[in-house]
């Protein structure tokens, strides 16, 4: 599989694209006045923001609502099955993530630079405090106070409600990090990623890595985005695993790696 | 059980589909005021698409504009929906004199200025407004 992109990885990156274009789209329109409907509408982190608010009183936070909140219950059915397959099948932010880490590859520059299995695991625990703080303030005043700080919103909402000359300040520094650490919003800062990381630990759907068939090249290690070590584990338990497939589209083993639904008879 | 990867895409559609589907099972209001009793009145209600309804202080903004507008029963603000129901007595107000209600000044709580052309009804159920 390994040299070409494959269909699948084509109607990913069409799907990343399309929710892209149309959140920003979304926003424009919002902007200009044709529509009502903003793009926090079809955010499903606004649903865990509003959802002490819709438990407690049973009224929304700020300009959440139920869509935000549906769209956050699904998202946990998903990852209950599919991993973290919203991040980067999904999830504007992911994608631009994703295609700055392609870009610069291509570069053949040093960058993106992969940090240390421990310095990473470490930096990963940065997103609790970010979920912590964001959803005790949002929680205690009602209302979605760190909009001002959101890439997706800053991204897609054409200079929205609450957007600031530092907000696109935030947003470059995100995307500059980026440059630097493969997926650096996704994996240390994603406050949406570490609500979803213990529902996809338990996700069902995992990739096996068939050890009697591999070539040992450790292409499926270098190839995932969010540094796991596919190549080192027979199979893939890790809860940032967002099921991108980029690792057997790199395999050059056919059958090395394959997707399995677990807990059902082989 | 070995699957073909073009489960997850699939999945993900699926899992869309639903959350947009089931977002009609969890409405809630972002505010409700309630002016007066029913008791005796030929109740209606009527739903306006309001912009500038965006948020809970908003929702609360266009419920207060029926303070001094007589026959309104109840009103339930709606932000995610940019939405404002509103239950009235048919014998003493009308649709029309609850819109002109909802597009009046508004004082703003917190400065205590007076707010003009803050929201403008866009459609009264289901029709729009042209």
């Amino acid at each position: 599989m390994a040299g070409r992109v494959s269909t699948l990885q084509r109607v990913r990156l069409a799907l990343q694209v399309g929710v892209a274009a149309a959140a920003l789209i979304a926003g424009v329109r919002l902007a200009r006045g044709w529509s009502l409907a903003g793009v926090e509408k079809y955010c499903p982190f606004g649903g865990l923001e509003t959802a002490w608010s819709f438990v407690t009183r049973r009224s929304f936070s700020c300009a959440a609502g139920e869509l935000n909140l549906a769209l956050f219950l699904a998202l946990l059915g998903l990852t209950l099955v599919a991993r973290k397959a919203f991040c980067s099948w999904v999830c504007p932010v992911g994608s631009v993530n994703e295609w700055i880490f392609r870009l610069v590859r291509r570069t053949g520059a040093r960058l993106p630079l992969e940090p240390a299995p421990r310095t990473d695991r470490a930096l990963r625990w940065l997103r609790l405090p970010v979920l912590g703080v964001i959803l005790f303030f949002t929680w205690r005043t009602g209302e979605l106070v760190f909009r001002g700080c959101d890439p997706y919103y800053i991204l897609t909402s054409a200079h929205g409600h609450e957007v600031k000359l530092w907000s696109y300040a935030i947003l470059a520094a995100v995307l500059a990090l980026g440059v630097v650490v493969p997926m650096a919003w996704c994996r240390y800062l994603c406050p949406l990623g570490i609500t979803l990381w213990p529902f996809s630990a338990l996700g069902r759907l995992r990739l096996r890595h068939a050890v009697s068939r591999c070539t040992a090249c450790a292409a499926c290690s270098r190839a995932c985005p969010h540094g796991i070590d596919v190549a080192g584990s027979t199979e893939v338990r890790s809860g940032e695993c967002t099921l991108c497939l980029e690792c057997t589209e790199a395999c050059p083993a056919a059958g090395a790696l394959e997707l399995r639904l677990e807990g059902t008879k082989p | 059980m070995r699957v073909s990867p073009w489960v997850v895409p699939v999945l993900v559609i699926i899992a869309a589909v639903l959350g947009i589907g089931g977002a009609r099972f969890l409405a809630a209001p972002s505010f409700t005021r309630d002016y007066a009793a029913a008791a005796g009145a030929r109740v209606e209600t009527v739903r306006f698409v309001v912009r500038g309804l965006k948020c809970v202080d908003t929702a609360r903004q266009v419920a207060g504009q029926f303070a001094d507008e007589p026959g309104v029963l109840r009103c339930v603000a709606r932000a995610s929906r940019n939405e404002a129901q509103v239950t009235y007595d048919a014998a003493v107000t009308g649709p029309q004199a609850l819109r002109a209600a909802i597009e009046g000044p508004v004082v703003d709580e917190a400065s205590g200025r007076i707010v003009f052309h803050q929201f403008e009804v866009r459609s009264i159920d289901g029709a729009a407004i042209r």
